[in-house]
């Protein structure tokens, strides 16, 4: 399918998307308040796990006039209900899936209900308890004050090792543990492993608790349709089909009468990829009233209570030969997913990406996993930016250097030795990368940095010490349907819908289930588009987000809309450019092979005169049609939906960090950062950088800043941006970037997907980086001053010793069955 | 109470509680819907407008407060047909993304442009860390307030026009 590339794709074009946005014309959720509002304001849990005795409206002041108060019992069931089912213990991709589809619920999966107001037991702080309801945005709040919450305190669950002793509280009644789901998997021959490799090494890693933080917050408004019965959403989210289906099954109407609009998305990072109970309440609150309801979120009440991510414990064992290669790798994978399960990833989403990805770019054939997925008193876990891939890289990538150490090798050189040089290549668990770059990009980076150099030189005694680090890593894009359906979780495909159609003026429109949230996808599906059909660009808009106008798709998400997206919008403007062609060839009396399309004029090749406009074609398809060639159908629209490879497509990446330490305070700063990056054919090398450089960034909050804290009673220690450290202009450097282009023989012009891989690669190479100039490994993120400080003073904290969590009985399990 | 400020060249009176937020009555009294909140609490930056020259919080402004002043915001700099030279080049050095931060760093950006020339890249930065965006990583962001400082003229100084709007030869609006 790989072809070279055409037109317009791989040109610098300016974004269309960005005149509106430049001058405050663009239109996000908060901007629409249609007339006869009810604001909805929610009063939220300010304990992480209590039982509730009483919610009393108007206990110590009124309600202001007009205030309706909705609590748990008038919403009974109504919530998010996110199960796993029965996964094969081993998919190979060419197996056929429709065998395989699982049914049952996974009977090492526990259930929970995420409840739309919680009734009887809240468990985390910040669970909504009640909805309050005004006309005034500000007497909303009010209002919201005047409602008393009594608890009953019930004992939380906040350490994730203490949530699997075996006395623990259980955040869930009924249930045996605290265990949402723990599986296990082997792929090849550990003992034969280990045998090859005689030096065993072992690291254990934290990732700490981070939030997603799109700037422009969450929100919905619901509107009662004209029937009564129906509803228009409009919800800041990157899967405006996806909520539909799930809205509309919670509120038991048709999906015919849900329609679901994304207006302007402020950003979404994955946190926005999800349905969340928020909008099943919104939509069933505004058909019971019939008016129009709203709620917008607050930025504290995101950091509290929109999903959070990462939050992984790992352990790892290698079995390595003493040239540094690695022969098998053993690991433990402890995610801590919160209270509840969310939709459609589920609670084991985090958990269950690591043992697909942390081999990633190595040769590493026998390897054996074991996941758990726990459940706590804390915001639910969800998907962000990279989802597990920045905790798997960063293990994989410390054991690396910690080989490298232990072996007294070059940190570069045991990653040559490991590295997959060959392609397409069979990964030990079933996936099969199908193109890549990664020595080249190791050895761009390397260079670049004067890694020889660099590594060598002897700071001993400075107050300032520099220090760097690489990492490498391949990152699953795309990924088809068949990649879903084994997953056994609510999300079930992977691919996209375009509608595309030609007005009578020959401008052209692309009408998309995606959401557009800041990738440029107007720009670079414009420019597939422009390039496929012979326009400008700019005749061509595209209209986002809104189901009552595209075709189903799943949405913007991992990685897949310029995959996915660009591939249906090149098959459906291939198939309009092809009737074009036939109603030229039959008015300009030649066959359709004598024609070619320039900037939106059909000429004969040979005779450049003649010729027709698309808008003159267009004319006769649309508004006069007796003059169509006999037989064809008049109109000019086509449909295509495109799913991804079997087991996706694969992008890889080298990333490179130089930093400076003050040895003094454990502050780190970050001096240089370089990437050589390989998406394979770039539709926008302008966009391609930008999300790399918005990805690293947000990496780089992930490595050195950001942390979400609970206190040990469950108390949120980080619910504004005093106490949740965002990057900003000060703390990110411009970067160096590389491009590689290595095509994949199985997507629509050899295109890759990139929009997370930024965001993959920083903790691992930051952290090389800071432990190359603190002289001691750092084994967890974020690396903020007092943790280096004190791995620099020789204090290494306990949950970063492999006996801590080797003393949890259900954590010792895994090592000694070996 | 009665509030009345000069808002984009325009005069306008609006009757508010005296706790109600300028960035409030910018969006829902006076549709300026391109001042956004991104934290209501004066970090991100995202509400930044031009008060009387000055790039202020108007998250942090009570309408009251704005009493007399004279108030820019994004849509008061440029339009899409005719945007400012701040807004250009932001979209020239791809300075935005999902476009939620921009209006606020085009609102900073503009009240600092004659004196970026003066800044080092280190005080750009400082002086650009008051805004956080999530997106862009911030690079751009940095050429895109280099590009404005080198590309502007007369009109483009909004201390200058003494807080008018883009300059009557663009004729966007009223000046």
């Amino acid at each position: 399918m790989a072809e070279a590339p055409k037109g317009l794709i791989g040109e610098r074009i300016p974004r269309l998307e960005d005149d509106r946005l430049t001058t405050g014309r663009g239109r996000y959720l908060d901007d629409l308040t249609p007339v006869g509002t009810l604001h909805l304001r929610f009063v939220r849990s300010q304990r992480a796990h209590a039982r509730l005795t009483a919610v009393v409206p108007g206990e110590y002041e009124p309600l202001p006039p007009e205030a309706i108060v909705i609590t748990g019992k008038d919403v009974l069931g109504l919530g998010i209900q996110a199960d796993a089912r029965v996964v094969p213990k081993v998919i190979e991709p060419h197996q056929r899936y429709d065998d395989n589809r699982p049914t049952e619920l996974d009977p090492a999966w526990q259930s929970s209900l995420q409840p739309a107001l919680a009734h009887e037991v809240v468990r985390y702080v910040g669970e909504p308890i009640a909805a309050v309801l005004h006309p005034d945005p500000y007497v909303v709040e009010d209002a919201a004050e005047a409602v008393s919450v009594h608890y009953e305190d019930l004992e939380p669950v906040i350490d994730m090792r203490g949530a699997l002793a075996a006395d623990a509280p259980i955040v869930h009644e009924g249930w045996r543990d605290n265990v949402f789901i723990r599986r296990h998997r082997t792929y090849g021959d550990l003992k034969a492993a280990r045998e090859r490799g005689k030096h065993t090494v072992r690291i254990t890693t934290r990732t700490n608790r981070q939030a997603g933080v799109p700037l422009e917050n969450r929100g919905c408004l619901a509107m009662p349709d004209a029937t009564g019965r129906g509803v228009v959403l409009w919800t800041s989210s990157q899967m405006p089909h996806l909520v539909r289906t799930y809205v509309s099954r919670a509120l038991g109407i048709p999906e015919n009468l849900l329609r679901v609009i994304a207006p302007e998305v402020g950003g979404g990072f994955g946190v926005k990829g999800h349905v969340f109970p928020d909008e099943v309440l919104v939509s069933e609150l505004a058909r019971r009233l019939q008016r129009p309801v709203k709620w917008t979120e607050d930025r504290v009440e995101h950091l509290l209570s929109s999903i959070h991510a990462r939050d992984h414990a790992h352990r790892l064992e290698a079995f390595v030969d003493d040239d540094g290669r690695v022969h098998g790798i053993r690991a433990q994978i402890v995610v801590d997913a919160g209270a509840y399960s969310v939709f459609p990833w589920t609670a084991g989403s985090d958990s269950g990406m690591v043992p697909k990805v942390m081999i990633g770019p190595y040769d590493i054939q026998d390897v054996e996993f074991e996941d758990i997925a726990i459940a706590t008193n804390k915001s639910p876990l969800g998907t962000y930016r990279g989802v597990g891939r920045p905790s798997a890289t960063f293990s994989i990538e410390r054991l690396m250097d910690t080989v490298a150490e232990q072996l007294g090798l070059d940190a570069v050189e045991v990653r040559r030795r490991n590295l997959i040089t060959e392609f397409p290549y069979r990964a030990a668990n079933g996936l099969l990368y199908d193109s890549g770059s990664y020595l080249d990009t190791l050895n761009k980076v390397s260079e670049e940095l004067d890694w020889e150099v660099a590594r060598a030189t002897d700071q001993g005694g400075q107050r300032y010490r520099r220090g760097v680090g690489v990492s490498v890593f391949n990152e699953q894009t795309a990924h088809g349907t068949p990649d879903f359906e084994v997953r056994g979780t609510p999300i079930e495909t992977g691919y996209q819908g375009m509608r595309v159609e030609i007005n009578p003026d020959g401008t052209s429109v692309i009408f998309m289930g995606l959401q557009s949230h800041g990738q440029g996808l107007e720009t670079t599906l414009a420019q597939v588009m422009a390039s496929e059909l012979g326009v400008l660009p700019s005749t061509v808009k595209v209209v986002h987000g809104d189901t009552g106008n595209s075709p189903y798709s799943v949405g913007t998400w991992g990685s897949r809309g310029a995959v996915l997206g660009g591939g249906a919008v090149a098959r459906a403007a291939r198939e309009l450019r092809a009737k074009v062609l036939k109603i030229a060839a039959f008015r300009l009396d030649v066959a359709e092979d004598d024609l070619e399309i320039e900037r939106g004029v059909v000429r004969v090749k040979k005779n450049p005169s003649q010729l027709r406009t698309i808008a003159q074609i267009a004319e006769i398809a649309i508004r006069r049609a007796a003059k169509m060639p006999p037989g064809l159908a008049p109109g000019l629209d086509a449909l295509a939906y495109v799913d991804g490879p079997d087991r996706g497509t694969f992008s890889n990446a080298c990333h490179g960090a130089q930093v400076v330490l003050d040895t003094w305070t454990g502050r780190v700063r970050i001096e240089r950062y370089v990437v050589a990056e390989d998406c394979g054919t770039m539709l926008n090398p302008t966009i391609v950088e930008g999300q790399v450089q918005g990805g690293v960034a947000q990496g780089i909050g992930n490595a050195l800043l950001e942390e979400f804290n609970y206190s040990d009673d469950g108390q949120p220690m980080s619910a504004t941006f005093m106490d949740y450290l965002m990057p900003t202009a000060t703390d990110v450097p411009a970067l160096e970037i590389h491009h590689f282009d290595s095509p994949s023989p199985w997507t629509e012009n050899g295109v890759k997907g990139m929009g997370e891989a930024g965001a993959i690669g920083p903790l691992a190479a930051v952290a090389a980086a800071v432990s190359h100039a603190v002289g001691a490994q750092l084994y967890e993120t974020p690396m903020q001053m007092e943790r280096v400080f004190a791995i620099q003073e020789g204090d290494v904290p306990e949950h970063l010793t492999w006996e801590y969590w080797h003393e949890c009985p259900r954590l010792r399990g895994f090592w000694d069955d070996f | 109470m009665k509030v009345r400020l000069t808002v984009n060249g325009e005069d306008r009176e609006v009757e508010v509680e005296p706790r109600r937020l300028l960035s409030d009555v910018l969006r829902h009294e006076l549709d300026c819907q391109g001042v956004h909140l991104g934290c209501e609490h004066g970090v991100c930056g995202a509400c930044t407008v031009i008060m009387d020259g000055v790039a202020v919080r108007s998250c942090l402004t009570l309408a009251p407060q704005a009493e007399g002043t004279t108030v820019l915001t994004t849509e008061g700099l440029g339009t899409p047909e005719h945007p400012s030279v701040v807004q250009r080049a932001f979209k020239t050095e791809h300075g935005l993304q999902c476009g939620f931060c921009t209006p606020g760093f085009v609102c900073a950006i503009t009240a600092m442009l004659d004196d970026v020339d003066e800044m080092d890249d280190g005080e750009l930065r400082e002086a650009l860390a008051g805004n956080i965006c999530r997106c862009t990583g911030y690079a751009n962001i940095v050429k895109a307030a280099r590009r404005a400082a080198a590309e502007r003229d007369e009109s483009d100084s909004v201390i200058r026009q003494g807080g008018g709007c883009c300059g009557e030869q663009r004729g966007c609006c009223n000046g």
